[in-house]
C-alpha cells in the first residue's frame, strides 16, 4: 500500500453545514454515499491518510454553534459535539469535579491536538484506547445521538462495540455528551501509561467510587486498551464494593481485575506486561479515588 | 594548555542560527523554482521481489511524467564515496534493474503539477512482482540454502561474487591472542546485541533538481557533503563535473543519514532530465523511514585480565545485519575494530567482523558510526569484570584506558594517530565526586519498589579521519576566506553545519586569526560547489577540526597577505606589524609595533588595496589533517527503575566531555545534552521491529509506531550537570577537538549499568523496555524463590 502523509490526493466533496438541521439534513442524504463527519480532523485525517480510507463526501461539523458548549448545573455536566479537549479541560467544573475526565484528556497527545479534537471524535473513532472512554463510562455518562427524524440517548458503556465500531448509524450524529451529577463522598481517577508521554496508552484505566462511613459504597473499575472495547472488570468491582479498603482486600481487587481483562501483544505493549501493570494500575487508581473521595 | 586571551572562541555567540529561530530559514524542501514540477516514488510492498514488468501507460496518459528501470543509467555504484575506490562496494542502480530486495525500495517515479497528481497518476502504475523468499535474520540468511540477494557486486572496479548474503568481512589481529587469554586470571564473555532504529532526523530527504539549458543541472539536496554528491551524479548520469552545481543549503539535521548522497537525489534528478523541467522530490516520513536506519550490531565479547586488574587480552566477534544494501559496512566493520581497540589497553588482541545482508531497509551511518553499539558491550564488559575482580569500576578504567602519548586508531586500521591531549582521568575522577561515586551500593543492598542506581561509562570518538599517512578514507577539507572592502570578512566554504554549530565556529575562527569582531565574519549559504573547493563531507566530528582547520589555514594566508598590504602603507615591514582587535571601534585595526595610536582599520586597509587596484585579500586553502584527535565522553547516569511497572526515568546525570578548547560552549553542551537523549533513546525505548510475514516494518513508517524521547523524559535542568575537561589539543585549531558523535558513545552504556546498579540485572539486549525490564525482574524473584 502507497501513502504519502503529506498531502490528501483523495478528492472528496466538502461540506460545512452551519446548523444541526443542515448538518442532519445531510446526513440523511448522504448516509449511503460514504460520507463522513469531520470534527477536530485528528483521528478522520490520519485514517485518510495512512489507512487510505476515502469518503467521498466530508461533512465538516465544527461550524455549528448549538453544539459547541460546556455546562454545569443541576443536571449535571453536558459537553456539546464540537467542544474542543481544550475547552474541557479548561472547565473550572471539570477540574475539580470530574478528576478521572480532567486527567484523561490532559494525558492525551499534546496541546495542539486538544486545540483540536474533541471528546465526540474520541468516541466515535471507538479505539479501545481511547482516553475519554474509561472515565465516561466510569462516570455513567451517556451520548445524545440525533437523526432528521428524532434523538435517543445511549449510555457510553453500549455505545462502543468494537475497535471502530460504534451503535451509530450512517445517518445519525452524535450531538451531546451528559455526565451526570457526581454524588458527595465521590471520588475519581485516571491513570494511563504510554511508551512515552505523549502517546496513545498501552493502557489506561479509570475509577469512580463512593466511600461511606470507610466502606466503598458503590463503584466502577474501567480499563482501555485491554480487550477489544474499554471494559468494566465488574468482578473486581464486587470484590470491592461494601468492603473497607484494606491492602488484603486490594490485592485480591487487582488479582481479580487482571484475570477479567483481554489484553493482546501489539506494537505499544506485550499481553503479559498488560496483564502485569494492571494490578499496579487498579491499585493506585483505587487509592487515589478512595483518597479522593475523602469521608 | 595554551593559555590564550580569545576575542571570539570560546565566547558565547549564536547570531548565525538566527534564521532557524525566526523561521526564515531556507531548506532543501523551501526551494521553489518557477515552473517546477512535484515528484513522489512509487515503492514496494514487499521485501523480496523479481520485478516482472511495469507498466507506465495508464499513469503517463494522465500527462506525468514517469521514471522505471529503463529510464535510470545502468551503472552500479554505492551512494557514499567517502572511502577510497578500491575499498568501496557497489550494489545498486538509481532504480532497481532486476529485482527489489526491500519494502519500500523505489521501483518509479512520478512528476507532475502537483504532488496531488503526481500521486494519483502514480496509483496507475502497473507494476507486476514475482516474489520471492526474503531473509530477515542474520542467521537465518548465512545459511547456505537461503534466498540470495545478490549474486555479485563490485568492489572497486571487481566483481566479486557474494556468497551466504555475506557482504563484506574484516578480521583484524594485533599480538598473540591465545597467549593473552592464557594469562587472564579473570575472563568475561558475553554477547550483546545493539538494535536497529530509525536515525529521526527532523527533516526528511529532500531534493530539488533544475535541468539547465547546456545540459546541466542545479542541485539543492539534504547532504552532509555537496561535493560528494557532485561526483556521484557526474558518474551516474555522465556529465562532465562543471556542468554540475550543487548549492550548499542548510540541513534540517541528518545524524549521518545523509553522508551518502540521499537515494531520491539521483531519481529527482532522472526525472527532471526527462521532463526537462525542475522538479521537486520531498520525502514523505514513512519513505524515509523506509529508506534508512542504523547499523544495528551483535558483539560476541571475550575480555581477560589480571588479578590486579591489568588487561590481557580482548576479543571480539561482530555481525551487522546491513539490510538490502550495502552503504560502506566495510569502513564500518574498520571502525568498530578501532573503536574497540583504541578504548582500553587489551594488549593482545583479535576482531572478526561481518557484514550480513537482509531484506530490510538499508543501514547506514547514525551518529557514532558504530562507537554506541560497540560502547554497550565493552562498557558493560568492563564493569561485570571489575564486579569479578572485586575492583571498582572507575580504578579499573583508570588502570586501563588508552590515552596521552598512547597509539589511537581513529577511524579503524588503517588511520592511527598519536593522542596528544587527554581529558580522561579528570572526567572519571571529577565526574565520580560530582555524583557522589563513593555512596554508590551495590544491588544487593537495595529494597523497595523504587531503586536507583547509578553507572559510569565513557567513550569517544576521532575528530575527523585525518592521519599522518593516507587510509581507506578520504578526508581534506578547503575554505575560501576573504577580506571584504569595508574590512569585513567573508568565508566560504563546502563545510556543512548539522545544526551543531559548525559554521559559528568556522566564522569564530577567522575573526580569530583576523581579529575581526565576530559579527563582521560572514558565512552564508549561496555558494555552491563552483565557488567552494572540495571538501569531503560534514561526518567523523571532523567539522571543528578538519574543517575549521581549512579555515584557519585560510585565514593565517589571508593575514599574511593583509599585513603586506599594510606595510606598503606604513613603509614599513609586514613583521613589525601588530594586528589587533579594537572592540571601540568594532573593527580590526593594524600598526606599527609600539605605536598603537597609528593604526589603521583593517576596513582602511582593504579600501585602499581595491582603490589602488592592488587585489583581493584573500586566500582558498586545501588542508588535510595529519591526525585524527579523539574527544573523550563519560557519563554518569543515574536511573530509578519502577520494580512495579518497569518503567525507568532518570533522576540525575553528569556528562563530562574533552573537546580540548570548547569554541562554542553552548551549543557544545546542547550536543551533549541531545545526544544523553537520543542515547537513552536507544537504551530505553527505540527499535523498529518488522513483521516478517509481510516484510513490512510495525510501525509501518509512521511515527505514531516509533517512539523517541522527549524533553519530557529527560531529567529537570537543574539535575543535568555539562562539564568540560581542562584540555588544549595542539594539532586542533586553537586547541579544539570534537564532540558531536563522542556524546552519543556511551550514553546506552552507562544507562545498562546504572540499571544494573538498581536492581542487579545485567540486560545484554537493548533496549531495556519496561516489558522486558519487568519479566527480567519476575524471572529473578522466581529464581530466588527456588533457591530458598
Ligand atoms: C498526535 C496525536 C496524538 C493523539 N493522542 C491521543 C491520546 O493520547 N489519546 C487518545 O485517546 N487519542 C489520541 N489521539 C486521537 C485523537 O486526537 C482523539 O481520538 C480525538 O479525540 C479525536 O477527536 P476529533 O474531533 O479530532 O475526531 P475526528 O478525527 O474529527 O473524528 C473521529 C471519528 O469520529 C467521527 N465523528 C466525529 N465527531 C462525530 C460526531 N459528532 N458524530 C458522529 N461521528 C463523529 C468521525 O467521522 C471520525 O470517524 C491522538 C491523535 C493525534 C493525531
Amino acid at each position: 500500500m502507497q501513502t504519502d502523509t503529506k498531502i490528501l490526493a483523495h478528492e472528496f466533496e466538502y461540506l460545512t453545514p452551519n446548523t444541526l438541521n443542515e448538518a442532519l439534513d445531510m446526513l440523511d442524504r448522504y448516509q449511503d454515499k460514504n460520507a463522513k463527519i469531520l470534527a477536530g480532523g485528528t483521528d478522520l485525517l490520519v485514517k485518510m491518510k495512512t489507512i487510505n480510507l476515502k469518503p467521498d463526501y466530508i461533512i465538516n461539523i465544527k461550524n455549528i454553534q448549538e453544539i459547541n458548549f460546556i455546562t454545569y448545573n443541576d443536571d449535571g455536566l453536558k459537553i456539546g459535539a464540537v467542544t474542543s479537549l481544550s475547552q474541557v479541560e479548561k472547565s473550572k467544573e471539570v477540574k475539580a469535579k470530574y478528576s478521572a475526565l480532567y486527567e484523561a484528556i490532559k494525558s492525551m497527545a499534546a496541546i495542539a491536538v486538544r486545540n483540536m479534537g474533541t471528546i465526540a471524535g474520541n468516541l466515535c473513532n471507538a479505539s479501545p484506547a481511547a482516553d475519554t472512554a474509561p472515565p465516561l463510562i466510569a462516570y455513567g455518562a451517556e451520548v445524545k445521538l440525533a437523526n432528521k427524524r428524532g434523538e435517543r440517548a445511549v449510555p457510553v458503556e453500549e455505545f462502543l462495540t468494537g475497535p471502530g465500531k460504534t451503535v451509530i448509524s450512517s445517518n445519525e450524529l452524535l450531538t451531546q455528551l451528559n455526565i451526570p451529577v457526581l454524588d458527595e463522598n465521590t471520588g475519581s481517577s485516571f491513570l494511563k501509561i504510554g511508551r512515552v508521554k505523549a502517546d496513545i496508552a498501552k493502557i489506561n484505566i479509570a475509577v469512580y467510587l463512593e466511600r461511606k462511613n470507610n466502606v466503598c459504597k458503590s463503584c466502577k473499575i474501567v480499563f482501555g486498551s485491554v480487550a477489544k472495547t474499554p471494559i468494566r472488570v465488574k468482578g473486581a468491582e464486587d470484590i470491592l464494593r461494601g468492603q473497607q479498603l484494606t491492602s488484603d482486600v486490594l490485592t485480591k481487587v487487582a488479582e481479580k481485575a487482571s484475570e477479567e481483562i483481554k489484553p493482546i501483544t501489539d506494537i505499544r505493549s506485550t499481553a503479559e506486561y498488560r496483564h502485569e501493570i494492571a494490578k499496579v494500575m487498579v491499585e493506585k487508581a483505587v487509592n487515589l479515588a478512595w483518597e479522593r473521595a475523602g469521608d | 594548555m595554551e593559555n590564550k586571551q580569545f576575542i571570539a572562541i570560546s565566547k558565547r555567540f549564536d547570531i548565525k542560527n538566527v534564521g532557524k529561530v525566526t523561521g526564515k530559514e531556507i531548506y532543501a524542501s523551501d526551494v521553489n523554482i518557477p515552473g517546477m514540477m512535484h515528484a513522489v516514488v512509487l515503492r514496494s510492498p514487499y521485501p523480496h521481489a523479481e520485478i516482472k514488468s511495469i507498466d507506465l501507460t495508464e499513469a503517463e496518459k494522465t500527462g506525468a511524467i514517469c521514471i522505471s528501470r529503463d529510464d535510470v543509467p545502468d551503472l552500479i555504484y554505492n551512494e557514499r564515496i567517502v572511502s577510497i575506490p578500491d575499498k568501496t562496494y557497489k550494489d545498486r542502480t538509481v532504480l532497481p534493474k532486476d529485482k527489489v530486495r526491500h519494502t519500500g525500495e523505489a521501483v518509479a517515479a512520478v512528476a507532475a503539477d502537483t504532488e496531488e497528481t503526481a500521486f494519483k497518476a502514480l496509483e496507475k502504475i502497473k507494476v507486476e512482482y514475482k516474489k520471492l523468499p526474503a531473509v530477515f535474520d542474520i542467521d537465518e540468511a548465512m545459511k547456505p540454502d537461503t534466498s540470495q540477494l545478490y549474486s555479485y557486486v563490485y568492489l572497486g572496479d571487481k566483481k566479486i561474487d557474494i556468497e551466504n548474503n555475506i557482504a563484506c568481512v574484516r578480521n583484524i589481529s594485533v599480538s598473540d591472542i591465545d597467549k593473552g587469554f592464557e594469562e587472564a586470571d579473570v575472563i568475561v564473555e558475553e554477547t550483546f546485541n545493539v538494535q536497529r532504529i530509525y536515525h529521526m532526523q527532523l527533516e526528511t530527504k529532500s531534493t530539488v533538481c533544475v535541468p539547465e539549458a547546456d545540459g546541466g543541472i542545479t542541485i539543492w539536496t539534504t547532504t552532509q557533503g555537496i561535493h560528494n554528491v557532485r561526483i556521484l551524479l557526474g558518474e551516474i548520469f555522465n556529465i562532465p563535473l562543471h556542468k554540475i552545481n550543487v548549492k550548499r543549503i542548510t540541513l534540517g539535521g541528518s545524524f549521518g543519514s545523509s553522508i551518502q548522497m540521499n537515494s531520491i537525489t539521483p531519481i529527482c534528478v532522472a526525472l527532471a532530465l526527462k521532463a526537462k523541467s525542475p522538479v521537486k522530490l520531498v520525502m514523505p516520513r514513512e519513505d524515509d523511514i523506509y529508506d534508512h536506519a542504523s547499523y544495528p550490531l551483535r558483539t560476541k565479547i571475550k575480555i581477560g585480565a589480571k588479578k590486579d586488574g591489568t588487561l590481557t587480552a580482548g576479543h571480539c566477534k561482530v555481525w551487522v545485519e546491513i539490510g538490502a544494501h550495502n552503504i560502506q559496512a566495510y569502513p564500518y566493520l574498520g571502525c568498530i575494530a578501532g573503536w574497540f581497540a583504541s578504548l582500553y589497553k587489551w594488549i593482545n588482541i583479535k576482531y572478526e567482523g561481518k557484514a550480513v545482508y537482509t531484506n530490510k531497509t538499508p543501514t547506514c551511518a547514525r551518529r557514532g558510526y558504530g562507537s554506541p553499539q560497540i560502547n554497550f558491550p565493552v562498557e558493560n564488559a568492563m564493569d561485570i569484570l571489575a564486579e569479578k575482580l572485586g575492583m571498582d569500576p572507575i580504578e579499573l578504567r583508570l588502570k586501563n584506558y588508552v590515552g596521552k602519548g598512547d597509539e589511537f586508531w581513529g577511524q579503524g586500521p588503517t588511520i592511527k594517530s598519536i593522542i596528544r591531549s587527554c581529558g580522561v582521568e579528570e572526567m572519571l575522577v571529577e565526574g565520580s565526586k560530582l555524583i557522589g561515586w563513593d555512596k554508590r551500593i551495590p544491588p544487593s543492598e537495595k529494597t523497595g519498589d523504587i531503586r536507583r542506581g547509578i553507572g559510569v561509562a565513557r567513550g569517544f570518538h576521532t575528530s575527523g579521519t585525518g592521519g599522518p599517512n593516507p587510509g581507506e578514507v578520504i578526508d581534506y577539507s578547503g575554505a575560501t576566506v576573504k577580506i571584504n572592502e569595508d574590512g569585513s570578512v567573508d568565508v566560504v566554504t563546502a563545510l556543512m553545519d548539522h545544526g551543531g554549530g559548525t559554521w559559528d565556529v568556522a566564522a569564530k575562527v577567522a575573526a580569530e586569526v583576523l581579529k575581526v569582531p565576530f559579527d563582521k565574519v560572514g558565512i552564508y549559504n549561496g555558494v555552491d560547489t563552483r565557488t567552494t573547493v572540495f571538501d569531503v563531507n560534514t561526518h567523523a566530528t571532523r567539522g571543528v577540526y578538519c574543517g575549521c582547520g581549512a579555515v584557519k589555514l585560510a585565514a593565517e594566508k589571508v593575514k599574511k597577505i593583509l599585513l603586506n598590504y599594510a606595510a606598503t602603507l606604513f613603509k614599513d615591514l609586514p613583521e613589525n606589524l601588530e594586528l589587533v582587535c579594537n572592540e571601540e571601534l568594532g573593527q580590526a585595526v593594524v600598526y606599527p609595533k609600539g605605536l598603537p595610536e597609528k593604526y589603521k582599520t583593517v576596513g582602511e586597509i582593504a579600501k585602499t588595496a581595491q582603490i589602488k587596484s592592488w587585489g583581493t585579500i584573500a586566500y582558498t586553502s586545501s588542508l588535510r589533517q595529519k591526525n585524527c584527535p579523539p574527544c573523550f565522553i563519560t557519563y554518569f547516569t543515574e536511573v530509578e527503575v519502577n520494580t512495579k511497572t518497569g518503567q525507568i526515568k532518570i533522576p540525575r546525570v553528569i556528562m563530562m566531555g574533552d573537546s580540548g578548547t570548547i569554541m562554542n560552549p553552548e551549543l557544545w553542551k546542547g550536543q551533549i545534552i541531545g545526544a544523553f537523549s537520543q542515547g537513552i533513546g536507544l537504551g530505553y525505548i527505540e527499535e523498529i521491529p518488522y513483521d516478517t510475514n509481510t516484510g513490512k516494518l510495525k510501525c509501518n513508517g509512521f511515527i505514531t509506531d516509533f517512539k523517541v524521547l522527549t524533553t519530557t523524559e529527560m531529567p529537570k535542568i537543574d539535575d543535568i550537570k555539562v562539564l568540560p575537561a581542562h584540555t588544549y589539543e595542539p594539532t586542533g585549531p586553537f586547541g579544539a577537538k570534537g564532540i558531536g558523535e563522542a556524546a552519543l558513545s556511551a550514553v546506552a552504556s552507562s544507562f545498562g549499568n546504572a540499571v544494573y546498579n538498581a536492581v542487579g540485572i545485567r540486560f545484554y539486549d537493548l533496549p531495556i523496555t519496561p516489558e522486558k525490564m519487568l519479566k527480567a525482574l519476575k524471572e529473578k524473584e522466581e529464581k530466588k524463590d527456588k533457591k530458598e
